[in-house]
């Protein structure tokens, strides 16, 4: 099948969009599809071979954040002469409702498009307000899917329309064949040593990081050798500032870690600790760190609970109880043996997540998007689902 | 001469007016050919699940079964939900094993189904909301084509025990 898959975002920025996007792509090349991505991005920027540039993006403030979007004239003719080029079979576009190369690909295509929301866009009455611009656009599109239950919530409920929801794939080989970092995790037996996790921006409220230092603190005076690694962005001096000056050494902060890091990050600890507040739609990090073969302890939220399949993959804490979370943590720490059941079911609930299985599911919502443009049923064979 | 700029700006606005009618025009009917299309791979997928599952019924002897889905296959337009229905409620009540090769056919047309139903939904809202505005009413836009009609069944799609996806 031919692919055409527009991503909003600049390539030269990081970002969940962006990375989804081209695990995606290459997921669907190793299937045996051909893939043209398009997507904003600097003349001499460093791009894969699949990606098409679509002119330099600006940053524009949107949802909260900055993003990094192309958008206006030049970038319209470029998408129009892609989308004519390319021949596609199928048009797949990344959150079209941001002012966007997706939204302007939408309004260019005339055949299939299957549109993927990310977002759990909660500001709905700047939707409503647009509801009759959005309408145009939405309408344009085939098949809708949703990247979690929380986007999936806003379709229905926010834009009138039902979406399929497939998950964020993980790259499992990625994370599953990477050595730790040299020295790391260290000695774990009953009552002493082992090492915590914890991955993210420890100054936002909703990481929940105090509710994890304060059970780090109260643990390492009864459990000589217990350590944490933290990594994420942040300054270090106001990281160590939170801890007892005793504890100080105990704990590593290794900064904005790349990609390749993050895997061996999340190999280098014997518990991955998520005590998230709320505002997490999916839970990312967590199939990262079972894919990574890492015990999990999470804050029971929604979306961290469907991920670690009810508490059966990773072990869940009453979300922001510092007390319950720390007796969880040193039991797990003196029971090897639980350890590893859990990661053993973490392995299998990773497996529906690793992106070929992700990708197979996309691949038959182009197939539907396809037959309901033609009216035609497509063999399964064609779609590449054997 | 005030009279001139009268008629100018009377045509412009009328021009105005056509164009936009033209274009309403063209979204009412380009939305209720999508509507209808859908429903034609709707109404595929359907078959295809109901023949698979007749196959499954046949080598299992499963009366039930089979039942439900020659009932599928030849209802009548007007009974033909709460047939489709029965059918996912008779596969619901039967051990499907993902590595048996007819079960996995039933279970990736039920799938497939699934996904037809939704686009299909999706597709007849917006044809719906379009033929419903009042402008569209009042000329009598899109009247070539029926209002375009839900098909209304359950989600068709078959639990199967987590641990089996994987090895899919």
């Amino acid at each position: 099948m031919r692919i055409g898959i527009v991503c909003p975002y600049s390539f030269d920025v990081p970002g969940g969009v962006q990375n989804h996007v081209m695990d995606l792509a290459e997921a669907l090349i190793g299937l045996g599809h051909e893939v043209s991505v398009l997507a904003p991005a600097d003349e001499d920027s460093p791009l894969p071979p699949y990606v098409v540039s679509a002119g330099r993006s600006v940053p524009l403030p949107y949802n909260g954040s900055v993003a990094r979007i192309a958008f206006g004239p030049v970038s319209t003719a470029r998408v129009r002469r892609w989308i004519t080029r390319g021949d596609f079979d199928v048009l797949h576009v990344h959150e079209p409702l941001a002012l966007s190369l997706s939204m302007v690909a939408v309004l260019s295509a005339r055949g299939p498009v299957v549109a993927t929301f990310h977002t759990a866009m909660t500001r709905s009455r700047v939707l409503a307000a647009a509801q009759g611009v959005l309408q145009i656009v939405l309408e344009r599109i085939t098949a809708r899917i949703a990247v979690s239950a929380l986007a999936r919530k806003v379709q229905v409920e926010h834009l009138d329309g039902g979406a399929v929801e497939i998950p964020n794939g993980v790259a499992v080989a990625k994370f599953a064949g990477v050595e730790p970092l040299p020295g790391w995790p260290g000695e774990c037996e009953p009552g002493a040593g082992g090492t915590l996790g914890f991955l993210g921006r420890f100054t936002e409220p909703r990481k929940g990081f105090p509710i994890l230092r304060d059970a780090f603190v109260e643990l390492a005076r009864q459990r000589p050798g217990l350590r944490l690694l933290v990594a994420g962005p942040g300054d270090p001096d106001d990281l160590f500032d939170r801890f007892p000056p005793d504890l100080r050494d105990q704990v590593t902060f290794l900064g904005m870690v790349s990609e390749e890091d993050k895997a061996r990050m999340l190999r280098s600890v014997h518990l991955y600790v998520a005590p998230n507040t709320g505002g997490e739609s999916f839970g990312m990090i967590l199939t990262e760190a079972l894919a990574a073969g890492t015990t999990v302890v999470a804050s029971d939220l929604d979306a961290f609970r469907r991920v670690l399949d009810g508490g059966r993959a990773g072990r869940l804490f009453p979300t922001g109880d510092a007390v319950v979370l720390r007796t969880t943590l040193s039991e797990l720490l003196d029971d090897a043996a639980q350890r590893a059941e859990l990661t053993a079911c973490g392995d299998q609930v990773v497996a529906n997540f690793d992106w070929p299985v992700v990708a197979r599911r996309v691949l038959e919502v182009y197939a539907a998007a396809i037959e309901a443009t033609d009216g035609r049923v497509i063999d399964q064979e064609w779609v590449g689902l054997t | 001469m005030p009279g001139m700029w009268w008629v100018v700006g009377a045509t412009v606005v009328v021009a105005l007016v056509a164009v936009y009618l033209i274009w309403t025009a063209g979204r009412v009917e380009r939305l209720q050919d999508r509507a209808q299309l859908a429903a034609r791979a709707l109404d595929a997928h359907l078959l295809r699940r109901a023949a698979a599952a007749a196959v499954l019924a046949e080598r299992r002897d499963g009366v039930e079964l089979y039942a439900a889905a020659r009932i599928a296959l030849d209802a009548q337009p007007d009974e033909r939900e709460a047939a489709e229905n029965d059918l996912t409620r008779q596969l619901r009540s039967i051990q499907l094993d993902p590595t048996d090769a007819d079960c996995e056919a039933v279970i990736a047309a039920s799938r497939r189904l699934a996904l037809a139903r939704q686009v299909h939904t999706d597709l007849v809202r917006d044809a719906r909301s379009a033929r419903g505005r009042p402008l569209v009413r009042l000329l009598r836009m899109g009247r070539r084509h029926t209002w375009p009609r839900y098909f209304d069944i359950d989600d068709p799609t078959l639990a199967i025990p987590a641990a089996d996806v994987s090895s899919r």
